[in-house]
């Protein structure tokens, strides 16, 4: 696995590292060394070259003392430990919210994407919360629904980019269940159905704090001739649509009537 | 985790040989190979051992859709290897250990999206006992056992 494509943005690398020791030096990390090394090591890999591409093996070198020799087929150590830290920056930024900067570990890569934050991060409870609900095929065959799965986790991705919209996913839905605290505002919905390669994409935007009622709705088409490529285009089709029926400005904000 | 997540952890499970604990041997074997240092820290029988560990796994399935009760469990868990004295940095192997076991154990049968599955899964509930290892190092710094 490489990261050639996610090169971080342009974020000053003082501003980078000074984010990296603020994180390190929690509790979250302290004792945590190994995923210590892991952060600081893919963060100077990106910081350090203008096209950066760690693979698992350089990091089971560097960080966790495995041989040169050593196969990551058979000790995954890495991916165990990839999966553990995007866990732990996600829990960490929820314990301490950015105020400039966060860092991304997208899923099957290692290079750090360096996010900037403009202006107040989003709060917990803010109006714009929106559950989305794992998108469902209407189909038999298992291959549409793992189309679906992969496009519900396109979706929030491209979602969780709004600064001001608070994404919520299916498993933090159920996990949040029975707590005290704000409910989420909106609830995504949808269905795919298919007809050999094209499929048809039905999605519901629903107002929970308005009695249930549809906030917007849409159909979407696709052509299956590459399955990520239509999951990108979709979702990012579905986010410009969400941006326009909740009034988002271009910095994910919600406009001021 | 989502039902799809939930679903392959299950099947993964369900492809296991019913009360068979060599899985579970395999992956102490495993574990000490890979971290021999946490050898030490088990000093009842790995036999035993085993049975605790296939018994942890089938709760841990039957517990998905209930959060509450496997964060409870995982940080009570984890508060107690603490006084056993296992470190956050053992959590790495343990992780390696597991998905070698089920690759040794399944084969082809293991696929990409349980293998995805099990990652996620673990990531989780270590995360958990490692939550339940700092509270307990808070309030009992000098507790001792075995594993």
């Amino acid at each position: 696995m490489t990261g050639p494509g996610a090169h971080p943005l342009p974020l000053d690398a003082a501003i980078v590292s000074q984010h990296v020791d603020q994180a390190l030096s929690s509790p979250l990390f302290r004792k945590a060394e190994r995923q210590a090394r892991f952060l600081r090591f893919v963060v100077d890999v990106a910081l350090q070259s203008p096209e950066p591409t760690i693979k698992e093996s350089d990091i089971g070198i560097a960080v966790y003392d495995r041989r040169s020799d050593y196969d990551p087929r058979t000790d995954p150590i890495v991916r165990v430990e990839a999966a553990r830290l995007r866990a732990r920056l996600r829990e960490y930024y929820e314990v301490t919210p950015p105020e400039r900067m966060r860092i991304d570990i997208p899923k099957g890569r290692y290079i750090p994407q360096f996010i900037p934050v403009a202006g107040k991060p989003a709060q917990v409870g803010s109006g714009l919360s929106i559950l989305v609900s794992p998108f469902r095929s209407l189909t038999a065959d298992p291959s549409d629904q793992t189309f679906c799965d992969g496009l519900t986790e396109e979706v929030v991705h491209q979602l969780a980019q709004d600064r001001q919209l608070r994404v919520i996913t299916q498993s933090a839905a159920a996990w949040l269940e029975g707590r005290d605290g704000p409910k989420p505002r909106y609830v995504l919905e949808a269905s795919v159905r298919r007809a050999g390669a094209e499929i048809r994409l039905t999605l519901h935007l629903i107002e929970l704090t308005d009695g249930g009622s549809t906030h917007f709705s849409n159909i979407y088409q696709a052509t299956l001739d590459d399955t990520f490529a239509a999951q990108e285009r979709l979702a990012a089709e579905i986010r410009g649509d969400l941006a326009a029926a909740l009034h988002l400005d271009k910095e994910g904000r919600e406009r001021v009537h | 985790m989502d039902s799809t997540t939930i679903r392959h952890l299950r099947e993964s499970i369900a492809l296991l040989p019913v009360g068979d604990l060599a899985p579970a041997n395999e992956f102490y074997r495993r574990l000490f190979e890979l971290a021999p240092e946490v050898r030490p820290l088990f000093k009842r029988d790995i036999g035993l051992q085993a049975k605790k560990f296939s018994d942890m796994l089938a709760w841990v399935i039957a517990n998905l859709e209930h959060p509450d009760e496997l964060c409870r469990e995982m940080r009570a868990l984890g508060a107690r290897h603490t006084g056993y004295g296992v470190q956050v940095n053992h959590y790495a192997p343990l992780g390696s250990a597991l998905i070698w076991m089920f690759q040794r154990s399944l084969g082809d049968r293991f696929t990409p999206e349980m293998d995805e599955a099990w990652m996620e899964a673990y990531a989780f509930l270590s995360l958990e006992a490692e939550r339940g290892s700092r509270e307990a190092a808070v309030d009992s710094p000098t507790q001792r056992g075995s594993a």
